[in-house]
């Protein structure tokens, strides 16, 4: 019976992981999307406390606390604070499709998933378990619904946010598949440089470029600067805008 | 008395993190840059008196987490002469930049910083045994190398450092699923997870081909992204041209090394298996589709430094063609096509920061006069491209004619089709250098006041095409030997 609750429990935090990154996708407020990975990683840290409660291996608690401290405290503070010197509270433009038309496809991209790992996992044995298979399964999903949200939206903070889901899909995969030593925590790690170094790449962005926001704020000036001069054109890019969306301007040369 | 692996090892890190300190507390330009500039030099000596004394491949106790074999040494030897030489080159160009305002003062000892820890990365990426060390350590290159990118006040660099930081992670995040995938491989048929590349490479051949192929699928995934391979290569070319000369070299000749060095270690294993061919077929196919898409990009580029630029990810491409074809010879000349194609690089964007020195751009509408005023970069610049293209007697030319004729014997479709992406790349490199060089001035007199480029920034050029054109007539037999132990160390047969 406690095994059988302890499936019960696994499977509704899979679908909640699965539910919090469907809402990345489709939500448009930036400090909701940070709230939901948090949320989302709570969720992650909650499910390795529970199989370490299962399996015992002291290693699980420890990435348990790691993904607590982390993801769920330490990172969304630093996205809020950059949040709030960007001054900038919505992300409404898309590329290439609108929220739901992507949430459209990352079902698509979930039945592809299953489709095309069954025969690679079935092959590790995985398929005595179908609550293991499930969990591999959705973590993989993740890492690509992720992905389209790095491609889709035009800011470079949720562009964070898309890559930071990724790795919490990463981490899912890895916490299904095998207990790894040492190498999901290093992830980690290496995440939180990544964080800082975006961090101080978007900072020297606000620094040098000052009046750039304000012109981009501005579209009718922006027009009129991009109309006048070539040179003038060069310059105008606003440092919190996705890298794709500098792409037109930035080619020219 | 003789040093041991453990000892040079952790000389590495000891001399570079010194160097590091030194440069944060050090207060001239003069003093950073000869830090910069000991560093390599002092990782290159260490490297040769391990190939000179060691029995190699070494590895260092504790879990063999690190070793060195020739491979990594040949890289960390590659690496270390353009670390060197962009050292000594950057000088007089950064101080030139700051003059200009292109950076602010403020930022010079970052620069060095990340340069130094940079070189140690690099060097220790080359020197890991473990997939997730190296992984790891390809990351933090992702790292520095951005800050270097980012280092000029403009707000184009962040644009491209964004996009370079974005696509590489996101593509080195597939590669972790892929190590996940080998530990687990391993781990239900040995009992004990391994990363070890040297475990991997005995164990290959028990282990199941088909899962071995998706996770060298998977990891293919983020090393292509670090050396730019199609359809992961949208960050290299806006890297290269807006980062500071010195390094564009180092991201044309170190990082995307780095990603190939991955793909190679990843080939090793599989080529012990019976997806070899598998694998052929899949690593000639994105080689080519990369010399395509470069070449046909190549054609109409107003930007001196992206053409550059997209004639690395042709290069590349061509270095997955070579290393498709698995043979011992095709493997051999890609290891030497390597060092032959970061040495013309590193000339060819050390000629164009002269050039972008004195017009304040590399872009075609900016560049006028250049013979008359800088007689001496338009002819180094000449000189790299006619090596890069592979003329004979540059070292580009043996390595490229020993892979055709290796390409010619694996199928006459893929000879032609390579002959015919080289035309494409040559023409692209021919017309935009007649473009560029045949514009004057109307009366003749030019209102640009020369910029007058110092010997150390002209040193290291001379030094670089030197190499290229001795190698293309010279082969030194002890290049010969180590690039034969390389071979034999990966198990190609």
């Amino acid at each position: 019976m406690i095994i059988a609750s302890f499936q019960n429990i696994m499977q509704i935090l899979i679908v909640l992981i699965l539910a919090a990154a469907a809402i990345i996708i489709v939500k448009r407020d930036i400090s909701s999307l940070v709230k939901t990975y948090a949320a989302q990683s709570l969720l992650l840290s909650l499910m390795a406390v529970l199989l370490f409660i299962e399996t015992g291996s002291i290693s699980l608690l420890f990435l348990a606390v790691i993904i607590l401290v982390s993801k769920t405290i330490i990172i969304p503070i630093f996205m809020t604070r950059i949040l709030k010197r960007l001054n900038i509270k919505r992300d409404v433009e898309f590329h290439f499709l609108s929220p739901m038309l992507s949430l459209f496809v990352s079902v698509i991209i979930i039945i592809l998933v299953y489709i095309s790992f069954s025969p690679l996992l079935s092959e590790l044995n995985l398929f005595n378990s179908s609550l293991f298979f499930l969990g591999a399964t959705v973590g993989i999903a993740i890492v690509f619904m992720g992905m389209m949200v790095i491609f889709t939206r035009k800011q470079t903070i949720t562009n964070v946010v898309g890559y930071l889901t990724m790795e919490n899909g990463v981490v899912l995969f890895s916490l299904f598949l095998t207990e790894l030593p040492l190498l999901v925590e290093v992830l980690i790690a290496v995440d939180l440089i990544m964080i800082t170094l975006l961090a101080t790449i978007l900072a020297f962005g606000i620094d040098s470029t000052i009046e750039e926001f304000h012109n981009r704020l501005n579209p009718f000036q922006t027009n009129r600067k991009q109309s006048s001069s070539e040179e003038a054109e060069d310059d105008d890019f606003l440092p919190v805008q996705s890298f794709l969306d500098n792409k037109n301007r930035e080619d020219d040369d | 008395m003789m040093l041991s692996l453990t000892t040079v090892l952790s000389l590495y890190a000891i001399i570079g993190l010194a160097v590091t300190l030194l440069t944060v507390v050090a207060k001239s330009h003069r003093t950073i840059n000869a830090l910069s500039i000991i560093l390599p030099a002092a990782y290159i000596a260490l490297a040769l008196y391990t190939l000179a004394s060691n029995v190699l491949p070494n590895y260092l106790l504790g879990g063999n987490y690190f070793f060195m074999d020739h491979l990594g040494i040949y890289e960390v030897l590659i690496s270390g002469l353009l670390f060197l030489l962009a050292a000594l080159y950057a000088k007089s160009y950064i101080e030139r930049s700051m003059e200009i305002g292109e950076m602010s003062p403020n930022n010079l000892k970052l620069f060095y910083v990340a340069f130094n820890l940079l070189l140690v990365v690099i060097t220790y990426a080359f020197f890991s045994n473990n997939l997730a060390l190296f992984w790891i350590l390809a990351e933090l290159t992702t790292a520095f190398s951005a800050v270097l990118v980012v280092i000029l006040n403009a707000p184009k660099n962040i644009g491209a450092a964004l996009k370079y930081v974005f696509i590489t992670s996101t593509c080195m995040l597939f590669s972790f699923i892929g190590l996940i995938l080998i530990f687990t491989l391993t781990q239900n048929n040995l009992g004990a997870g391994t990363l070890n590349w040297s475990t991997l490479m005995t164990v290959a051949s028990t282990l199941s081909p088909g899962i071995l192929f998706a996770s060298f699928v998977f990891t293919f995934v983020g090393f292509a992204a670090k050396s730019g391979i199609v359809p992961f290569h949208a960050w290299l070319p806006s890297a290269h041209s807006k980062a500071p000369a010195p390094v564009s070299a180092i991201l044309s000749g170190s990082i995307t090394s780095v990603g190939i060095y991955g793909i190679i270690r990843m080939y090793a294993v599989l080529a012990q298996t019976s997806e070899l061919p598998k694998i052929s077929y899949f690593l000639i196919a994105f080689g080519v589709i990369s010399m395509v898409v470069a070449a046909l990009t190549m054609l109409n580029q107003v930007n001196l430094k992206k053409l550059i630029g997209y004639s690395t990810i042709e290069n590349m491409g061509f270095l997955l063609v070579g290393l498709g074809l698995g043979t011992p010879v095709a493997v051999f000349w890609t290891l030497f096509y390597t060092l032959a194609h970061a040495f013309t690089k590193a000339s060819l964007f050390f000629s164009a920061g002269i050039l972008h020195h004195q017009f304040e751009s590399v872009r075609l509408d900016h560049i006028k006069d250049a013979l008359k005023l800088q007689p001496f970069a338009s002819w180094t610049l000449i000189l790299g491209a006619v090596a890069i293209i592979g003329m004979p007697t540059s070292a580009i030319f043996l390595p490229k004619l020993f892979i055709l004729l290796q390409a010619g014997a694996f199928s006459p479709y893929l000879l032609f089709g390579l002959l015919i992406v080289f035309l494409f790349a040559t023409a692209a490199i021919g017309v935009f250098l007649i473009k560029m060089f045949s514009k004057r001035s109307e009366d003749g007199a030019t209102e640009l006041k020369q910029f007058n480029a110092p010997l150390s920034m002209k040193l290291p050029i001379i030094i670089l095409l030197a190499a290229v054109f001795v190698l293309g007539v010279f082969f030194p037999q002890q290049l010969n030997d180590l690039l034969k132990t390389i071979v034999s160390e990966l198990g190609i047969r």
